[in-house]
């Protein structure tokens, strides 16, 4: 049988008798794009946080009590400074500031502008060149979340911290960080070192943790050791175990929900051997027909097979594609507040478009594969039926 | 709970290996059936519910066959991932040898993908003959292939449970790279003599291929798919990370490396698994493979190409060797 015949047929099957393939496209297209919007969401994160987590430190160095962070003691820094293999140690003072008993948090960020390489990476990461120029005396760069906030508790022009000594320390808002730059300031205060130790009420030989320069990637693990066992209360916190603690945080999100689709997916599976086993009359007498011209059991097989894979194939292409629209131009309503699930602020998240292989290649097995294989015992059914039997 | 099985694409793979599975056994008990009862020279009605139910077991087969093709790369993509998860792990190389499932399983898959290309090409020869002549050979193979597929579910699973996220594994380069002195290339060759080895068989490839000689052309393979992999792990690999210790076969399947090791894997594997199953076909089944042939001798060729174009072109933009 000649190729373009037989396409023919195929075109003629598929959109001579819409109907009969109607429901089962709209269903695998509503799982399709389930599916796809949440591995899409779930890919941009990731990819958000991949590209935050490039700027992280090599090392950093912590002290705790019972578990518990606390300010580490600046000379650690000359201790550390000592080992082989650390170019540079270079103290932080961060912290989340509340604004009220049960209130709201912000993350505050000190930059030390007599070191030029501590807000070098910050520069970098908020895209602007000049911090220095925002920031000195009592002046502070705010990320957009906080500024709305600060708006609608009418502290437009400045805010006023309460230290930890009762007083009030009155700060200017000359900045607000853009939404587009970079999600993950949306609550992050940016302030010069001295006005952050003043709230926070760090002493001046204290610092809340200290990062380190490793240039050589071979030696981080071995580095990491060694000052473990300077002292007894300190914590080190390498870059791979932080993206270790994020992939693991987004496995668990993602893993659960896949769990959960998994009972949708046997529904649909069950839906769709359900359908396919409904033999229709006429479609009955249509396998007699061509088996009567002289179709052999393997062409029936392959029409029916062609038929099935340009169903499985069209849903996932139009699914995949209403998804990337739903979730890279609509942004996502609702579905990214399983992702998000932050009490805090409320941030706005920007999802840069990503289209990877690994999320295309996920959807389709997790779709095509089950739904081929719930077909191809029913379709097979259809296709070897007794031409004399069809035609009754 | 284990954090590996919550990973989405683990569980992607491990439904998908299950469900395939689980396709192919009733294919399995048709085709025990089927086997002892075959006839095709016989009119009853038997033997015609046999063919059809033949036509079912073919179909889930091709179809099972072809989604194992694609998990394969999908399977390396996944343990590739993981290497954030695993610690001390900087590749597949590392989470490969997590536990001592890994290899094996590994081998077992590549061992499946040689199967499965034979019984495809068993079977297009069965289906163009008409009259079904290789039927009972192509269901032995598909029962052989069912017994190594249910060892490779078994590892499949006990591979994954079995990752555990807070041992630390070596990474490729001491489980590759730094041996000590020792040598890691069989029969004590050297660099040189295994490149020497390694063009000796490909030549020998392509002079069987022009003459004809089969039987010459599969020994030939089985030795070039040997002596390749040791070239490309010790030798082309570390041109493709333009580093000399740089040696590990998964790394250069990384984004780092523009993906480069599917091609290299893909046609090697491809390449000669299609070459030794076409000179089977031709030696025992006495048919003209000639299509098959030259397809598996061109994606050898491209093999052969792309790893000697690494050194030249670094040779050429750096004008020295690594």
């Amino acid at each position: 049988m000649g190729n373009r015949t037989f396409a023919y047929f195929l075109a003629l099957s598929l959109f001579g008798e819409k109907g009969r393939h109607i429901s089962t496209v709209l269903l695998s297209i509503l799982i399709v794009f389930l599916l796809s919007s949440v591995l899409f969401i779930s890919s941009s994160l990731h990819s958000v946080i991949e590209n935050a987590l490039r700027e992280e430190p090599d090392l950093v160095v912590q002290r705790v009590e019972a578990g518990r962070l606390v300010n580490l003691p600046l000379k650690w820094e000359e201790e550390i400074l000592s080992i082989r293999g650390v170019s540079k140690v270079t103290p932080r003072i961060w912290g989340r500031y509340f604004t009220g008993v049960k209130g709201k948090s912000f993350l505050v960020i000190a930059v030390d502008f007599l070191d030029e390489n501590s807000h070098k990476t910050l520069e970098k990461l908020i895209g602007e060149t000049e911090l220095k120029t925002f920031l000195d005396g009592r002046h502070m760069i705010v990320g957009y979340a906080v500024m709305e906030w600060m708006k609608s508790h009418f502290y437009k022009e400045y805010y006023n911290f309460i230290g930890r000594d009762g007083e009030i320390k009155k700060m200017k808002i000359s900045k607000v960080l853009p939404k587009e730059d970079n999600a993950l300031f949306a609550d992050t205060i940016i302030m010069g070192i001295e006005s952050a130790r003043e709230i926070f009420g760090i002493s001046e030989d204290e610092a809340t943790d200290l990062i380190l320069d490793i240039p050589n990637d071979a030696e981080r693990d071995f580095i990491a050791d060694k000052i473990s066992s300077l002292h007894y209360d300190i914590r080190t916190i390498s870059k791979k175990e932080s993206r270790a603690a994020y992939d693991r945080m987004f496995n668990f999100k993602g893993g659960f929900f896949l769990s959960l689709f998994c009972v949708v997916l046997l529904a649909f599976v069950l839906i769709l051997y359900q359908r396919y086993s409904q033999v229709y009359s006429r479609e009955k007498r249509q396998i007699g027909i061509f088996r009567a011209l002289g179709w052999s059991m393997g062409d029936v097989l392959k029409l029916k097979f062609l038929e099935t894979l340009s169903v499985v194939t069209g849903s996932y292409i139009i699914g995949v594609s209403i998804a990337y629209i739903y979730v890279y131009i609509l942004g996502a309503p609702l579905l990214k507040n399983i992702f998000m699930g932050n009490g805090n602020l409320d941030m706005e998240l920007i999802l840069p478009p990503v289209l990877d292989f690994s999320a295309l290649s996920s959807i389709f097995l997790l779709y095509a594969l089950p739904f081929i294989a719930a077909v191809l015992i029913p379709v097979w059914r259809i296709s070897v039926s007794d031409p004399k039997e069809a035609m009754l | 709970m284990n954090p590996i099985l919550l990973d989405t694409q683990v569980q992607i793979y491990l439904l998908s290996e299950a469900i395939l599975y689980l396709l192919m056994i009733p294919a399995f008990l048709i085709s025990l059936k089927i086997i002892p009862k075959w006839d095709f020279g016989s009119f009853s009605q038997e033997q015609y519910a046999l063919e059809r139910e033949a036509y079912l077991v073919m179909t889930i087969l091709i179809f099972a066959f072809v989604m194992k093709f694609l998990l394969l790369p999908y399977f390396v993509f996944a343990i590739d991932n993981l290497n954030t998860l695993v610690p001390g792990a900087m590749c597949a190389a590392g989470v490969i040898s997590a536990n001592s499932y890994g290899m094996p399983l590994l081998f077992v898959k590549l061992f499946l993908v040689f199967a499965l290309i034979l019984w495809m090409a068993v079977n297009h020869y069965d289906l163009e003959a008409k009259n079904y002549p290789w039927f009972k050979i192509k269901m032995w193979i598909f029962i052989a292939i069912f017994i190594v597929a249910s060892v490779e579910l078994w590892l499949d699973f006990s591979y994954f449970l079995d990752i555990d996220p807070t041992r630390p594994v070596s990474c490729c380069s001491a489980l590759f790279g730094q041996l000590e002195g020792a040598n890691p290339l069989p029969f004590g060759l050297d660099i040189e003599k295994l490149l020497i080895l390694f063009y000796l068989s490909w030549s020998l490839i392509v002079f069987a291929h022009y003459t004809g000689q089969t039987l010459a052309k599969l020994l030939a393979t089985l030795l070039f798919v040997y002596i390749s992999y040791y070239a490309v792990v010790y030798f082309f690999g570390t041109y493709v990370y333009e580093l000399p210790t740089h040696k590990c076969p998964f790394c250069m399947m990384q984004k780092e490396y523009h993906y480069a090791g599917y091609l290299i894997w893909a046609t090697l594997f491809g390449g000669s698994f299609g070459t030794m199953a076409a000179s089977i076909c031709k030696i025992f089944l006495k048919v003209d493979t000639g299509k098959m042939e030259s397809l598996s001798f061109a994606m050898l060729n491209l093999f052969t190409l792309t790893v000697s174009l690494y050194p030249l072109v670094y040779r050429l933009q750096n004008g020295v060797w690594l």
